[in-house]
């Protein structure tokens, strides 16, 4: 049995013996970057085993989901895991370049491309037990007969990629560089920067964890890369297109206003000039959050309600009565302020308050246990997506200066990366670079 | 042709792939040949769950050399060119998208294989016809002689820990604290150089997991792995006496005493022992294990803090143990072999850094600052240089 550190999804126990891997996994190719959740009595399997137990993972259509990696014909030019639905659970690292060759570095990327390609499919990279009895299997083999639980792997680029000495100066894209100092940053030196960075993402914690051990060993291998700081995430804090607007930690509904539509995702998400190589591709920018949380969970309701700008049960904004509602910022209560207050979180953040600026949010919730003094160490790995980092500066210059919430949250950690779009089958990302 | 000889022993694997080059009719014409070396084209293709695909599958002997490109088969990141499952020469990094690779070997007449793991269809069978004479002695003649030179070493490395340890022994009965302090840091090295070769030796009469007869629990056990039934002995029990109690007693000379016999003891088990190629690189993948685990902690040395001299020695023999394999590995994997050798170089200018000839053993003191400081970075150029290195044993144990 594997260990979860978080309580597993609910599984949907009554549909779970008509499913079958293959034929989710089809229809997961059939749907493109739509989830395979699709029952297949149709399809049954003659040699499908017995039903298995209801409460096994085999028996979570979850873990039977499959994305593809590459880039087919028509398809979306973008990597997975950005438009992706989020999955439940993250795992995220940041690397350091280890290495002054070009070479190197290609070979690096190939070849976290081709494993990356091999995880979304659920398979291992090279043999968990290899025949020889002095081999050391480079699949380290947690995530075995786990299937492929909706593993993404999004790889980007940290501006310190594009540095003279490995002839990639000219590559760097346009607004690609390191984040300015903004108001309330209070980082922690071990939780910062990274010339590269790899986000997993998957329905079942120990998939998405194995993918990134995977991969440290492959950039350990090559010698290209070294570890710099990661954050496992739990409980997707951002909604995405078709999904129930999941909760953070200090138990309000978020993303309700995130971007879904198509439309929206070009217009604010991808990248749309540049070279080629960039197109589709985004700029991604991580940010470890720490809550403060003792504090949150003895402020009285109707500040927390405040705080926000919504109700914590329904996700109402103030103005309204449900989750959906359009928030009425100019509306005016008895004592002529603002029902959603001046500093309120979703007035502050809101596009209709920062000329229409919007940004994907893809972030998840974190713990790291306890603090040295015994208190609640945990808060949101802040993940978003943007055509320009601008973007995210500006609403953050606020959010550290005015934004109530400021005062129950401390940024700790950050980074920024540009996500190229995904390779085409036979390629890897970044390639055109070593053209 | 000598494809259809049969005389030859032949996994179950390898027959099954021969017969499904044959009905696949692969082309039967001999390589091309370019300035007297036959040309291979080999390319790995993702169709029908992953192919290796030779062009020629023949060549006259001589020099041969295969160029191999991956052209979609993600899962196939090595080739390795075999004969009855032993290695001649191999290609790691295959991933799709990169350029072409070559390596080039001289072959002899007779039957090969190609294998791709991972690849559906993993082995390829391949002739050569005629004769070759081979410049230099086989592989495994290297790996041989490598082993050999690495058994001296070994014995000469116990023959001097037998002296320094006498001379530890001589300060802590002359009583002389100063000088035993210096003396304990001049007899750590040797051991740190080879301890994986001989941590396994336990004295005749015991059984394998009583510590009273294991060498290694009686030489080197550390404070935080003691076995109440045995007591403390060794080494780290010595340096406890010196550096945190800065005292001798007459427990510590006991100590000395029964740490010289001990040596004594390994010094005489050591004589004489054999080793193969896969030995040594376990071994040295063991002594960097050993960094990892416990010197970069401070775990090692926590009463002397000489923990870099430790480091420095378990790199020393871990270099050591490949630079003996090394003839043979540049034969099956010159890449492999050079990474590996600059990885060692990366960390032995790290250490370098730390040199300091007036501290105990060279090395400055591994203070719980300078750790915190700097044991990422230490860590990080291990961890870098593990990865290859463990990936020898493999290649040296099959080498052909």
């Amino acid at each position: 049995m594997k260990k979860t550190l978080f309580p597993p999804p609910s599984k949907p126990a009554a549909k779970a013996s008509a499913l079958t891997r293959r034929g989710l996994m089809m229809g997961a190719a059939a749907g493109g970057m739509g989830a395979a959740l699709r029952p297949a009595a149709a399809q049954a399997d003659e040699a499908m085993p017995p039903a298995p137990d209801p409460m096994s993972d085999a028996a979570n259509p979850a873990m039977h989901v499959s994305y593809p990696f590459y880039r087919s014909a028509g398809g979306p030019r973008a990597q997975a895991g950005i438009a992706t639905p989020p999955q439940r659970y993250t795992m995220f690292m940041s690397f350091d370049l280890s290495t002054q060759d070009p070479r190197v570095l290609q070979v690096l990327l190939a070849r976290w491309s081709a494993a990356i390609g091999l995880l979304m499919q659920g398979e291992t990279v090279g043999a968990v037990e290899p025949s020889r009895p002095e081999a050391r299997g480079l699949d380290t083999g947690e995530a075995l007969d786990l299937g492929p639980a909706g593993l993404t792997v999004t790889i980007g680029f940290g501006p310190g990629l594009f540095r003279p000495e490995l002839g990639l100066s000219a590559h760097r894209p346009a607004l690609l560089e390191d984040l300015p100092v903004l108001p309330s940053d209070a980082f922690s030196p071990i939780f910062t920067g990274g010339d590269l960075s790899l986000q997993a993402c998957a329905e079942d914690p120990q998939v998405a964890y194995h993918a990134i051990r995977d991969l440290a060993r492959i950039a350990k291998r090559t010698g290209a890369a070294v570890t710099r700081w990661t954050q496992m995430g739990f409980g997707r804090a951002s909604a995405g297109k078709g999904q129930v607007t999941p909760r953070n930690l200090f138990g309000f509904r978020d993303g309700t206003r995130n971007l879904r539509e198509q439309t929206e995702f070009d217009r604010y998400v991808w990248v749309n000039d540049g070279p080629d190589w960039q197109r589709g591709g985004s700029y991604q920018v991580v940010r470890k959050i720490e809550m403060r949380i003792e504090n949150w969970d003895n402020d009285q309701i109707s500040d927390q309600n405040a705080v926000f700008g919504r109700h914590k049960a329904s996700g109402a904004p103030l103005t309204g009565t449900a989750e959906f509602d359009t928030p009425d910022f100019h509306k005016t209560g008895p004592d002529g302020a603002f029902v959603i207050p001046d500093n309120a979180h979703i007035r502050m953040m809101s596009h209709e308050m920062n000329d229409g600026v919007r940004i994907l949010r893809r972030s998840y919730n974190y713990t790291d246990g306890l603090d040295p003094v015994g208190r609640l160490d945990a808060g949101l790995l802040f993940v978003s997506y943007q055509n320009d980092p601008a973007h995210f500066i500006r609403l953050q210059r606020k959010m550290g200066t005015a934004d109530a919430l400021g005062e129950y949250v401390s940024h700790i950690g950050s980074g920024i990366f540009f996500t190229p779009p995904a390779p085409r089958e036979g390629s890897y990302i970044g390639a055109e670079m070593f053209a | 042709m000598l494809r259809s000889n049969t005389s030859r022993i032949w996994g179950p694997q390898t027959a099954l792939a021969l017969t499904l080059v044959c009905a696949t009719g692969a082309a039967a014409d001999p390589a091309p040949i370019t300035n007297g070396v036959s040309q291979i084209a080999v390319t790995l293709t993702g169709e029908n769950g992953g192919a290796c695909v030779l062009d020629h599958d023949s060549a006259k002997a001589g020099p041969v050399t295969f160029t191999v490109t991956n052209t979609s088969a993600p899962a196939i990141s090595e080739l390795e060119l075999q004969s009855d499952n032993r290695i001649l020469g191999e290609k790691e990094n295959l991933a799709p998208g990169l350029p072409a690779s070559k390596f080039t070997v001289t072959l002899d007449g007779g039957s090969y294989q190609i294998y791709c793991p991972n690849a559906a269809q993993d082995t390829v069978a391949f002739t050569v016809t005629g004769t070759a004479k081979r410049a230099s002695g086989s592989t495994a003649d290297l790996l041989k002689e490598g082993t050999q030179g690495y058994a001296k070493y070994v014995d000469g490395t116990v023959d001097a820990m037998l002296v320094a340890t006498k001379r530890l022994q001589a300060a802590i009965d002359a009583g002389d604290l100063e000088t035993a302090q210096a003396d304990y840091a001049k007899a750590r090295p040797f051991y740190e150089r080879i301890e994986s070769d001989v941590e396994g030796f336990v004295l005749p009469g015991f059984a394998p997991t009583d510590n009273a007869g294991n060498l290694d629990y009686l030489i080197d056990m550390r404070a935080s792995n003691l076995d109440p039934d045995i007591g403390w002995h060794g080494f780290h029990a010595i340096e406890r006496d010196l550096f945190q109690r800065q005292s001798i007693g007459s427990d510590t000379q006991k100590r000395a005493a029964e740490l010289t016999a001990n040596v004594t003891k390994l010094d005489a088990l050591a004589k004489g022992l054999h080793y193969a190629p896969e030995d040594l690189a376990n071994g040295a993948a063991g002594l960097l294990e050993e960094v990892q685990s416990g010197k970069i902690t401070g775990e090692e040395e926590a009463f002397s803090h000489i923990d870099l001299v430790d480091f420095a020695a378990n790199i020393e023999g871990a270099q050591q143990a490949f630079a003996f394999l090394e003839p043979g590995m540049m034969q099956i994997d010159p890449d492999l072999t050079r990474t590996i050798n600059a990885r060692f170089a990366t960390v032995e200018g790290m250490l370098k850094d730390y040199r300091d000839p007036k501290a105990l053993g060279g090395y400055v003191t591994y203070t719980p600052e300078r750790r915190k400081a700097d044991a990422r970075k230490l860590s990080q150029a291990i961890q870098s240089l593990q990865e290859p290195l463990a990936q020898i044993a493999e290649k040296v144990a099959t080498a052909g």
